[in-house]
């Protein structure tokens, strides 16, 4: 009943189907144990919020699960044929928009500033740019810095809470920063957008526990113009 | 689509603060996020650079496809027809698709593949229909993706529009709906052989993807629901005319369809746009 060409044209696109699906099972195993890495280094950090002593620790631990999830990373991009990255993409977005969460987070922590996009591709072993290969998508890097700001809100609510009264004062300038970085860009109505209109929330919280702090002048310091970020975050520690 | 206006006002905003406000490169943040905002700038513009030529060549598929049902056996016009159809075709191809090939030269090809899939799917639905009714062998995505290859010019890199098996199966299955079309035309002007060859032809597909395997995709179900629907719109008219003879089967194929459970709605869709 069918003719040959038209059979010819689905038997060659269901072997089409079933190589592409066997690759997407194949990543969806590497991304799956990335996932778990990135888990750990998640609970890693989770330290911040019950203990400001031990930050630096829990850093550290941070950054061996990162070096995990740099060799799948690595592993990924080779199974990802060159050129197919947003072909698959979908799978990995998620997963990497949280590691450039947890990897800023952490070097925030560590150094009190924004982690840049090359960091970030350097911790995770990702190129920057398309042209290089496997990449860390700037979208991926713009939502993972949002959702940074989310923990660091949370943050800011423990380290008083631990009597770290410093603290939400600098996160609060930082984000305050940050905020003013993403005014800068003309968003689409996507997923970046609609992550950038819940960072209005963080800002508030955040100062809203600064204005607690300070109303009750638990901050010991002068005005905030005249905190240098640097020293005073060391002794914070 | 309320964000392309939400987009373009903001777009008109962001232009604004750019030029008035220069960056201070002392802050670092501030000056990372001017390079971010110019990259995201440049990528949704080449998105909606290729979103508008992938609607010129969707128009023009449309308006091929419509001078194709124009063929009639009386007048005796197909040679013409199909001439002018495969000028039109080849022309899409070497202004429309070279366009959107332009853009995506050096990129991920799969990056835009959303922003022209509509066009392109519109494409490969007036390119088989127009093998199926020239009497050709309907091609394959190959066929396809070597048309829409293009040498670059001295130094510049040959380019390609890609063309995803899948986008193309797609645009196969609407194929259909274009020969059910001709179908019932061709009852209606007498041309009875069209009818069964065309019937044959849909049940040919259908039994083809009734065959494939799941393919994550949301848009083939529905496809295959209206094919389905297709196959035996043709199926009531060839049994009507077996039963009746052609010339009552011009008058009854209508209330026929009704009786089928066919929704009359949607027994004449007309895809507008001519």
């Amino acid at each position: 009943m069918q003719n040959p060409g038209i059979k010819n044209i689905f038997t060659k696109f269901q072997e089409n189907l079933n190589t592409e699906q066997e690759l997407r099972e194949e990543i969806r195993l590497t991304v799956r144990e990335i996932d778990q890495s990135a888990k750990e280094a998640a609970i890693a950090l989770q330290i911040i919020h019950t203990s400001i002593s031990e930050v630096s620790q829990g850093c550290l631990k941070a950054r061996e699960r990162f070096q995990e999830c740099q060799k799948g990373y690595r592993k990924l991009a080779e199974i990802v044929p060159a050129g197919q990255y947003f072909r698959y993409s979908d799978h990995w977005h998620f997963l990497t928009q949280k590691l450039v969460s947890l990897v800023a987070l952490t070097i925030y922590l560590e150094a009190g500033f924004l982690v840049s996009r090359e960091t970030v591709g350097e911790v995770l072993g990702l190129e920057v740019t398309q042209k290089n290969g496997f990449h860390l998508e700037l979208e991926d890097y713009l939502i993972g810095v949002l959702q940074m700001v989310t923990e660091l809100a949370r943050f800011a609510v423990n380290s008083v809470t631990l009597g770290d009264y410093q603290r939400p004062l600098m996160i609060s300038r930082f984000v305050a920063d940050l905020n003013a970085g993403y005014r800068m860009l003309n968003l689409k109505n996507d997923g970046l957008r609609k992550r950038f209109d819940a960072l209005k929330y963080d800002v508030k919280k955040i100062e809203e526990i600064v204005y607690d702090v300070s109303i009750r002048g638990l901050a010991r310091s002068a005005p905030l113009a005249e905190i240098p970020s640097g020293d005073k975050e060391e002794k914070a520690e | 689509h309320g964000g392309n206006n939400r987009r373009r006002h903001h777009r008109g905003g962001g232009k604004h603060t750019n030029t008035q406000a220069t960056v201070d490169e002392s802050n670092p943040i501030l000056f990372a996020f001017h390079g971010f905002a110019k990259e995201l700038d440049d990528k949704h513009d080449r998105y909606e650079r290729i979103v508008k030529c992938g609607r010129d060549i969707t128009i023009e598929s449309k308006r091929i496809i419509f001078l194709l049902h124009t063929i009639d056996q009386k007048k005796d016009n197909a040679g013409k027809v199909l001439e002018e159809a495969q000028l039109r075709l080849d022309k899409v191809c070497s202004t429309n698709f070279a366009e959107i090939a332009k853009e995506l030269s050096g990129r991920d090809q799969y990056q835009y593949a959303k922003a022209f899939s509509p066009g392109l799917q519109e494409f490969v639905e007036a390119l088989t229909f127009f093998e199926y009714i020239s009497g050709k062998e309907v091609s394959d995505w190959t066929t396809l993706q070597e048309k829409l290859k293009y040498k670059g010019e001295e130094e510049s890199p040959p380019t390609e529009c890609l063309v995803q098996p899948i986008e193309f199966m797609l645009g196969l299955a609407d194929t259909t709906g274009e020969v059910m079309r001709r179908c019932i035309n061709s009852l209606g002007s007498g041309d009875v052989d069209t009818c069964f060859a065309s019937c044959r032809f849909l049940q040919g597909l259908h039994a083809g993807y009734l065959g494939l395997g799941p393919t994550h995709n949301r848009e083939m179900s529905r496809k295959l629901f209206t094919l389905r629907q297709s196959v035996m719109k043709s199926e009531a008219v060839c049994y009507n005319l077996r039963v009746r003879g052609k010339e009552a089967a011009k008058w009854g194929a209508e209330e026929n369809l009704l009786e089928k459970g066919v929704d009359p709605a949607n027994a004449d869709i007309d895809e507008g746009f001519f």
